[in-house]
């Protein structure tokens, strides 16, 4: 191969377009750097409480089996964690704290602006459910992503990567509950910058 | 094949048998991890002194970082390629899969030092990584080295300047988490026990 590498790409400028794993072209855009601190903070925590709404939405639904029930029932406190923490942080520096989804129909426009399959209240069983939940923890995980890329402040840097972390975390326990339901099907790639 | 050369594309399954990994550019590491486990440590290989020129918006903190790291991930990648003939053979695919994506780690940051202007040193000849005596030793070296990489990568992201490598490096440590949890899940332990990733459990 004679072009240049992906992080090669991504060094040269946030401009660079990047293959994420598996499915997605992402692109870190040239108006990243432009997005204040505040409003990247108050995106965040957006995309954290529709993730939230989803979670609870899909535990409340009763399609769940009992094993996947028992593996998602602790994600909820740990995204109510990441919601209170950076709402801490954007509260800090003047910012809003944005609304959660008023209900189904506002989430489900959410997803489907954030090209997520699958629609709350059309969910027919435990796969459709975690495919949902698992394309929304890409997609979050893929906002830490260009969020790093424009951060400055080192507790912030380092706050998103943990929370970053638990959510690719959460991507390899629903893929665990996806057919093969094999760990190495879980973890399929060596790099996991998640969907833009 | 398996080698630490550069990054490699995504691939679901990995499917690299252990003979696979023995040979070619595996085969070095796989004979120094699996002389260590057995106790037979060496001294590290000193790497040749680079002079490199510095491209302006890169320092020369950021290399070390990542040099720091690279050795880190050299570490592990010894100890999966040592520690999996121990482990039954559940566990032992999916080691050979989370090595593979070591090895891709390894040939992620060699190529971010490159281009960040630097030159990535030679991997250690040996690592000490003591001799566990069976499966659950070897499961819980592997959970502690994942963990150590975890908290190297937690401190050394902020200090990285420019953000796109932030980013970057930031895109291993995901998949360092990943692997700890399915260490966890193996070890019968609660896989995701906290809300924040600190790689100080």
């Amino acid at each position: 191969m004679n072009g240049p590498t992906r992080r090669e790409l991504l060094i040269a400028g946030a401009g660079a377009a990047l293959i994420a794993p598996g499915t997605a072209q992402a692109a870190v855009g040239p108006h990243s750097a432009s997005v204040p601190v505040p409003e990247r903070l108050r995106r965040l925590v957006q995309l954290e409480m529709l993730l939230l709404f989803c979670y609870r939405y899909v535990l409340h639904s009763s399609i769940l089996s009992r094993r996947a029930e028992r593996t998602l029932q602790p994600f909820v406190a740990h995204e109510e964690a990441h919601i209170h923490a950076l709402e801490r942080q954007l509260t800090a520096r003047g910012g809003r704290i944005p609304s959660p989804p008023a209900g189904v129909a506002a989430a489900n426009r959410d997803l489907a602006h954030r090209k997520v399959g699958g629609r709350l209240g059309q969910l027919r069983g435990d796969l459709d459910a975690i495919r949902l939940l698992l394309t929304t923890e890409q997609v979050t995980i893929g906002a830490y992503f260009v969020a790093l890329t424009t951060l400055q402040d080192s507790d912030l840097i380092e706050l998103a990567c943990q929370i970053m972390a638990n959510e690719a975390q959460h991507d390899a326990m629903l893929g665990l509950l996806l057919p093969p339901g094999k760990i190495q099907a879980a973890v399929p790639y060596g790099l996991v910058q998640g969907l833009q | 094949m398996v080698s630490e050369s550069g990054p490699r594309p995504p691939r679901r399954g990995a499917g690299s048998s252990r003979r696979a990994l023995l040979t070619g550019a595996g085969a070095g590491l796989a004979g120094a991890g699996a002389l260590l486990l057995g106790g037979c440590g060496g001294a590290a290989t000193a790497g040749p002194t680079t002079t490199v020129e510095l491209p302006p918006t890169v320092s020369r903190q950021d290399i070390e970082i990542l040099t720091e790291a690279l050795e880190l991930e050299r570490r592990t990648v010894a100890a999966y390629i040592a520690g999996i003939p121990l482990l039954p053979r559940a566990p032992a695919h999916a080691a050979r899969q989370f090595l593979s994506e070591e090895l891709e780690h390894t040939g992620e940051l060699i190529s971010l030092i490159k281009t960040s202007g630097g030159h990535a040193p030679p991997r250690a000849n040996s690592y000490q990584l003591g001799r566990p005596p069976d499966a659950a030793g070897v499961l819980k070296l592997l959970h502690t080295l994942e963990t150590m990489q975890i908290a190297t990568y937690l401190q050394a992201i902020p200090r990285l300047s420019p953000g796109p490598t932030r980013a970057a490096a930031a895109t291993i440590l995901t998949v360092d988490s990943q692997h700890v949890t399915m260490l966890r899940l193996t070890q019968g332990q609660a896989a995701v026990p906290s809300a924040f990733v600190t790689g100080s459990e």
